[in-house]
């Protein structure tokens, strides 16, 4: 039943815009070159990094307070990872309690002293999350859906951390898309992108911004130089 | 005939030379408000003119720009008029409008409606190409600057939204006021929000324009100036009207060109003896 | 509180303005959204060029839409996501609750979208056997409240703390008795948390739809749209047929749009591309998505030649930056999109008959074609649906004979002139001190301000005289 109401206004709404515009005819081709064309622009279209170095720009917005709700760290190695979560419980007084995302290079380090499975049901357990881009135009890390990645582990904490490795952070947001473009092509995008900046907020009563809505309230951001 | 279209970006006329514009012949148009609420904005506008070393003629063949017509969405009545106003001034050098809506209806409006007829869309847009408003055409084309004219008080600016944002009208009145000797310039907290006036918006909405033109009218008291000066005759009235009705008598609504061109004076004398 | 009907705009404006603190409400909100989006803009140097390529990404797009619509149907249906088409509200918001149906679903967790409400899904869901729970704290709170929207990107505005106060305190469950606004949000955090958890569907909009994926994009502050969409079964999103942009690449020039007019903020917190559902293995997400395209007067207006309206992607700045609505606020229009943008979709998505009116209530003062971020030429639009209006003589016959006899006049100069002249002695005869506070034919005038009195004669007449002395004394 449904089924025919689609294909009928699947039929409708083709024919409707055959109609509009009778003279407008294109291949394929010629469509996929303009619409690249268009993302020539984008060079001259978007806002200055604060450094042209990927990372400092990254760390020098994040510092300057422009990503809500987030702070970041540089460590040399990934080993140095527990230690720096250890710093970030003290400093929010928090239990030593981890969820930790369940992946190859995070698995590997010695997390004595944190317990690191506790599943997230209340809000002091730290969520650890290991991201798969940076991007320094927005302050932003990258997350991709995976059997390795639950997306909700970004969502459940108040308390979120994100380790970004160094060789991961991009400049734009484009340089982003293109990857995301390619992975189009190749038919290989995950079910879940998700580009996040900053902390769970809203300003919904009486414009007062409150962080922590749903989602984490702070965000400290690790960015490892050499994994 | 080269000259065309040099004056008509704002931006670019400073580095133009402005000469031989007595050579050209300048109509004045001088929109009903001003034909019959406030003619010293029409004399004004012709001593200024004069003054920048223009020709005015004034053709007695002249009624409206058409906007309540085009704004009600009546295109053939918006034609009908759009006619006599193209066949009246086509001829001139320049159109001179004392008012950025009227002069906007004249620039970008005419050719719309006439879309389907292709004859008297070149000649809208011949004329279009030669009307301007006459602050910034005074500024802009003219490079005048007024000479001698005194006024001792303080003034806010209402930046009318057509010449505003349709005609890039801001820094030109701001610039010649600033050579008038005694007047002194307070800024007005939201000068280019819309006064609501919006010609027939302000009696077919009466209560969202009043609504609109009592802020407005809160930001000039709150500007504390002697004068509230303007572009438009529309904005102007409605300003003016509602300080009235609240009964604020302490500041005087005049248009630029009147300042300009000396009037003032004469005007407020007036005032204060009815 | 009732949804107004647009029919009934005059009243509805009349019951706006008669609301005490109306005004404080609105300016609460749109004073501080204009002062950072200013602000956005003013860090943002390159913007012109930004909105330049936005709107050319959107043109585009819209010109191949035929194209797109193909494609972005070919690469979800690949992607395993099951794609409905709807021509009306009422096709594409039956097939929602259909789909919720079969798999007999009893919580349906909602994230904000316009077209949600547009299509009268919020409505459709309060009338069936399922419960509506809708994630968008705005949203939250008017779904609370039994209010409809009153603005596209805070949908509470018009709700005070004190309201909130009051409305968590009946219905939440671990209520808050403290009246600070962190408090609050804590208390509908742990309000929806569980209810996030144990939905059976997750309903989102789509603030992009990529052709070459077929994904869509969700664009919150919140997060609650993953929140919606990552627990439950099944995921479906409804979006109109425009959200369409060629790649995410082509999107990302809008979001830097988007957020900076909409809110200020360079950049929403969580913007997610949705790509179907749960692949093999996966540790989370939905099993099942359908995406429901929908018209609902889109084509129409391709037809109409409003193709510029299409460009719009529902940041909320016209409307913060309009006059009319600023002292009328959201509910007045009648409409789940009010201000400048409403007045123009509105008539497409009912009627002019019905929404002719909101299309007169514009000064035609062009700030919100100013803001907008891709260039809408709003008040051209406003002015085109008003000569459709105009056609179809839905103008109230005063307005029209008025307009009628100024214009006959106006064409003739001579006879203008004489009007105009007689109508100086008559303005002569109702002036006091220099005012009229009172005039019969002006009463929209005089009602709420004093009209100036005039010269004695016109200016055509007294320039004619000054040039015939002049003649003569020569």
């Amino acid at each position: 039943m449904n089924k025919q109401i689609s294909d009928m206004s699947r039929e409708k709404i083709f024919s409707a815009i055959q109609a509009a515009k009778p003279t407008i005819t294109a291949d394929a081709k010629t469509i996929e070159d303009e619409a690249l064309e268009l993302l020539k622009e984008s060079e001259f279209a978007r806002p200055q990094l604060m450094s042209a170095d990927a990372t400092e720009a990254l760390m020098l917005r994040i510092d300057a307070g422009l990503v809500i709700g987030t702070t970041c760290e540089k460590i040399s190695t990934l080993d140095m990872l527990p230690h720096s979560v250890k710093q970030f419980f003290n400093k929010n007084a928090l239990p030593s309690e981890l969820k930790v995302q369940s992946v190859e290079p995070l698995n590997k380090l010695n997390w004595q002293g944190i317990t690191t499975d506790i599943d997230i049901v209340n809000d002091n357990t730290v969520g650890l999350c290991w991201a798969e881009y940076g991007v320094a135009e927005t302050g932003s890390f990258v997350a991709h859906s995976g059997p390795e990645m639950p997306i909700l582990l970004n969502f459940l904490p108040l308390y979120l951390i994100a380790v970004i490795p160094k060789s991961k952070i991009l400049h734009y947001m484009d340089d982003y898309a293109l990857i995301a473009n390619e992975m189009a092509k190749k038919k290989q995008t995950p079910r879940n992108m998700c580009l996040i900046s900053g902390v769970s907020g809203t300003t919904d009563i009486e414009g007062v911004l409150v962080k922590g809505a749903h989602g984490p309230e702070v965000l400290h951001i690790i960015i490892v130089e050499d994994e | 005939m080269s000259d065309k279209n040099n004056y008509t970006d704002a931006n670019q006329s400073n580095t133009i030379e402005c000469l031989n514009i007595s050579e050209k012949r300048v109509g004045l148009f001088v929109t009903c408000l001003v034909n019959t609420i406030r003619p010293s904005v029409g004399f004004a506008s012709i001593t200024l003119l004069e003054q920048a070393g223009c020709t005015v003629e004034v053709p007695a063949a002249q009624s409206c720009c058409g906007q309540p017509a085009f704004n009600s969405g009546d295109d053939e009545g918006t034609r009908q008029i759009a006619y006599q106003v193209i066949e009246q001034f086509e001829e001139f050098d320049y159109v001179i409008l004392p008012s950025g809506s009227c002069a906007s209806m004249i620039k970008n409006n005419f050719i719309e409606v006439f879309k389907e007829q292709p004859g008297w869309q070149a000649r809208a847009q011949h004329l279009a190409d030669r009307t301007h408003e006459l602050l910034s055409f005074l500024v802009d084309v003219c490079n005048f600057k007024p000479n001698g004219v005194e006024l001792d008080g303080t003034f806010t600016y209402h930046d009318s939204c057509s010449g505003y944002r349709s005609l890039n009208v801001y820094e030109q009145p701001r610039e010649m006021l600033s050579t008038v000797k005694g007047l002194e310039h307070k800024p007005l907290n939201g000068h280019s929000e819309c006064c609501g006036f919006g010609g027939t918006f302000c009696v077919k909405y009466s209560d969202i324009s009043n609504a609109i033109v009592s802020e407005k009218v809160e930001n000039v008291v709150a500007a504390d100036a002697d004068y509230l000066l303007g572009g438009d005759m529309g904005c102007l009235m409605n300003i003016a009207g509602k300080l009235n009705r609240e009964g604020n008598q302490k500041i005087t609504a005049l248009h630029t060109a009147e300042v300009l061109a000396g009037l003032a004076p004469k005007i407020i004398g007036a005032n204060d003896a009815s | 509180m009732q949804a107004n009907k647009p029919e009934n705009f005059t009243q509805n404006v009349t019951d706006a303005l008669a609301q005490p603190d109306l005004k404080m409400i609105i300016r609460r909100t749109t004073d501080k959204a204009e002062a950072k989006r200013s602000d956005a803009i003013a860090n943002f140097p390159e913007f012109e060029k930004a909105r330049a390529q936005g709107q050319k990404v959107k043109d585009h797009t819209i010109k191949h839409m035929e194209h797109y619509l193909a494609e972005f149907e070919k690469n979800a249906l690949a992607q395993g996501t099951i794609v409905h088409w709807a021509s009306t509200a009422e096709e594409a918001s039956k097939i929602v609750l259909d789909i919720c149906r079969e798999h007999k679903a009893k919580k349906v967790t909602r994230s904000k979208s316009m077209l949600g409400e547009e299509i009268g899904l919020t409505h459709a869901f309060d009338n069936s056997e399922m419960e509506r729970i809708e994630t968008d704290l705005a949203e939250h709170i008017i779904q609370l409240a039994g209010d409809p929207p009153s603005h596209i990107i805070w949908p509470a505005m018009h709700r005070s703390r004190e309201d909130v106060v009051k409305l968590f305190r009946e219905f939440h469950s671990d209520p808050t008795y403290s009246e600070e606004i962190t408090d609050l949000v804590r208390s509908a955090r742990r309000d929806l948390r569980t209810k996030f958890l144990t939905s059976d569907i997750g309903i989102s909009g789509s603030n992009f739809l990529l052709a070459d994926s077929g994904s869509s994009c969700t664009v919150t502050n919140e997060g609650n749209a993953e929140l919606t969409i990552t627990p439950p079964k099944v995921h479906i999103v409804t979006a109109g047929i425009e959200k369409l942009v060629p790649s995410m690449a082509h999107a990302i020039p809008l979001l830097r749009l988007l957020t900076r007019s909409a809110t200020g903020a360079d950049i929403t917190q969580y913007i997610t591309f949705h790509n179907g559902p749960k692949r093999k293995n996966d540790a989370d997400g939905p099993e099942e998505c359908h995406i429901v395209l929908v018209d609902n007067g889109r084509t129409k207006m391709l037809a109409e030649g409003m193709e510029e309206m299409l460009r719009c992607i529902r940041c909320g700045a016209c409307m913060n930056h309009c006059v009319v609505y600023k002292h009328i606020g959201g509910h007045a229009y009648g409409s789940v999109y009010p201000g400048p943008m409403g007045s123009v979709l509105t008539p497409h998505l009912q009627s002019l008959e019905v929404a002719n009116k909101q299309t007169h209530a514009c000064t035609m003062n062009g700030r919100c074609e100013d803001v907008c971020p891709v260039n809408i030429p709003l008040p051209k639009l406003l002015r085109s649906l008003r000569a459709q209006s105009w056609e179809k003589k839905y103008e109230p016959l005063t307005n029209r004979f008025v307009v009628k006899f100024f214009g006959v006049l106006a064409k003739r100069p001579q006879l203008f002139q004489l009007f105009s002249s007689c109508s100086l002695i008559f303005m002569k005869a109702f002036s006091r001190n220099g005012w009229i506070k009172y005039m019969p034919f002006t009463s929209g005038w005089t009602r709420n301000r004093d009209l100036i009195e005039p010269e004695t004669t016109t200016f055509m007449h007294q320039y004619k005289k000054m040039k015939k002395s002049e003649s003569g004394g020569s």
